[in-house]
């Protein structure tokens, strides 16, 4: 092989290193809490959202699986991220809203996911979680936004002509969060809407903090540090 | 602009583009300065590895993406000159030496050989000071304008023109510049 060829991919290689590194040092998780609640796409976050004023507000980063990493520090600057996020070819609606508030749910017209009879919700039957699951995974919204590790990844593969990404950020006041304490730090809530897309209309939402009980969702709990 | 430049850290692929804009142009400037086509290879990887140290630097209100790069290679290469010994920094690369294959060591060559001139006169202006060197290798050298060559440099227009203006006078008459315009200003 031509060492100039060679010599690029060891560079390239040490670029997906160093953005894992990066990745790993923010060290923020996100669990999926609430992700039944009518949207495809909804996490809560136990692990604080700032890090410190030198990190930039957000970072758009696209992969070579054609992906878009979006991961958001801090909330400010909704336009921007669209913005950037349209430079690569993803049309996207981004709100942040204040804790206990949260948009309208009538923003146009959207894949309202898969639906599950209260008793499929509340099965203790592996079988029927897992389909549940699956279920949620596998809906159009899910497959275009997925979160995890701090972090939306946005699929444009998923996201047809005349479709919006639409994200709505919520931050708590209160970033401080312990098993004395369990509180939503911040939360995401990401979907599609295709053709044209209302403005974000806020509505109370006083049950948004609200987490998943840390005895039947211990995954909703990252230990401390984390 | 300033924007795309940090992305060449972190976007795989705007750096892909980056480094074949530019991957000719370093050979060839590291070629002027070293005769060793192992090392030349190895110096491609450094330099562009210091890019990816360096991305946010850049301001493309202070000279064109080439200054830039001369100024990071410059860097590079009196780095590597003062190490001791060479660390490894880059995973996938063995004993420090990557193996280089026929083709890359006949292009190499030649494009060394093809730089013997310029080594030649390099060599000649190794006794100006260190300054006024720096100038004359980037303009008269490596073909930057004068304003290219300050932005390398990070130095103000007058500072370099006049250090420009020195190390022409006192290299006049010396043969191994014969091949180099010295005279006149670009």
């Amino acid at each position: 092989m031509n060492f100039k060829e060679h010599v690029l991919m060891e560079l390239r290689a040490e670029i997906v290193a160093r953005n894992e590194a990066r990745r790993r040092r923010v060290r923020r998780r996100l669990f999926t809490g609430a992700a039944l609640a009518g949207l495809a796409a909804v996490a809560a976050v136990a692990a604080p959202l700032l890090t410190g004023s030198e990190t930039p507000a957000y970072a758009v980063t696209k992969n070579t699986d054609g992906t878009i990493t979006l991961k958001i520090n801090e909330l400010r600057d909704p336009a921007q991220v669209e913005q950037d996020l349209k430079d690569l070819g993803v049309t996207a609606d981004v709100s942040y809203v204040k804790p206990g508030t949260r948009c309208a749910p009538d923003r146009g017209e959207s894949d309202s996911g898969p639906s599950f009879t209260k008793e499929e919700l509340q099965s203790k039957d592996p079988a029927v979680r897992k389909r549940i699951k699956d279920a949620i995974a596998n809906s159009p919204n899910a497959k275009a936004l997925k979160i995890g590790h701090g972090e939306v990844r946005i699929d444009p593969h998923y996201i047809k002509a005349g479709q919006t990404a639409v994200m709505e950020f919520t931050e708590n006041a209160d970033q401080t969060s312990g098993p004395e304490k369990p509180r939503a730090l911040w939360q995401f809530s990401g979907y599609l809407v295709t053709g044209p897309v209302a403005p974000c209309r806020i509505i109370d939402d006083p049950s948004w903090d609200q987490l998943p009980d840390p005895k039947k969702h211990p995954e909703a709990y990252p230990p401390a540090g984390s | 602009m300033r924007r795309r430049q940090a992305d060449i850290a972190t976007d795989p692929d705007a750096f892909e583009a980056f480094y074949r804009r530019h991957v000719d142009a370093i050979t060839s400037f590291l070629a002027r300065r070293v005769p060793d086509p192992h090392t030349v290879a190895d110096l491609v990887a450094e330099v562009f590895l210091a890019v990816l140290d360096s991305a946010h630097t850049y301001r493309p209100g202070r000279g064109s993406e080439i200054a830039w790069l001369y100024g990071v290679a410059r860097n590079t290469l009196s780095a590597e000159r003062r190490r001791a010994f060479k660390e490894t920094r880059l995973a996938g690369k063995v004993g420090g030496r990557r193996p280089l294959d026929s083709d890359d060591l006949a292009e190499l060559e030649a494009r060394i050989d093809a730089e013997s001139l310029a080594r030649r006169a390099l060599k000649a202006m190794a006794g100006l000071p260190d300054g006024d060197r720096a100038m004359l290798e980037l303009v008269v050298i490596d073909q930057l304008t004068v304003s290219e060559a300050a932005a390398a440099l990070g130095i103000r227009q007058g500072a370099a023109r006049a250090r420009l203006h020195r190390a022409r006078r006192t290299l006049r008459d010396v043969p191994e510049m014969a091949a180099f315009v010295l005279g006149g200003t670009r």
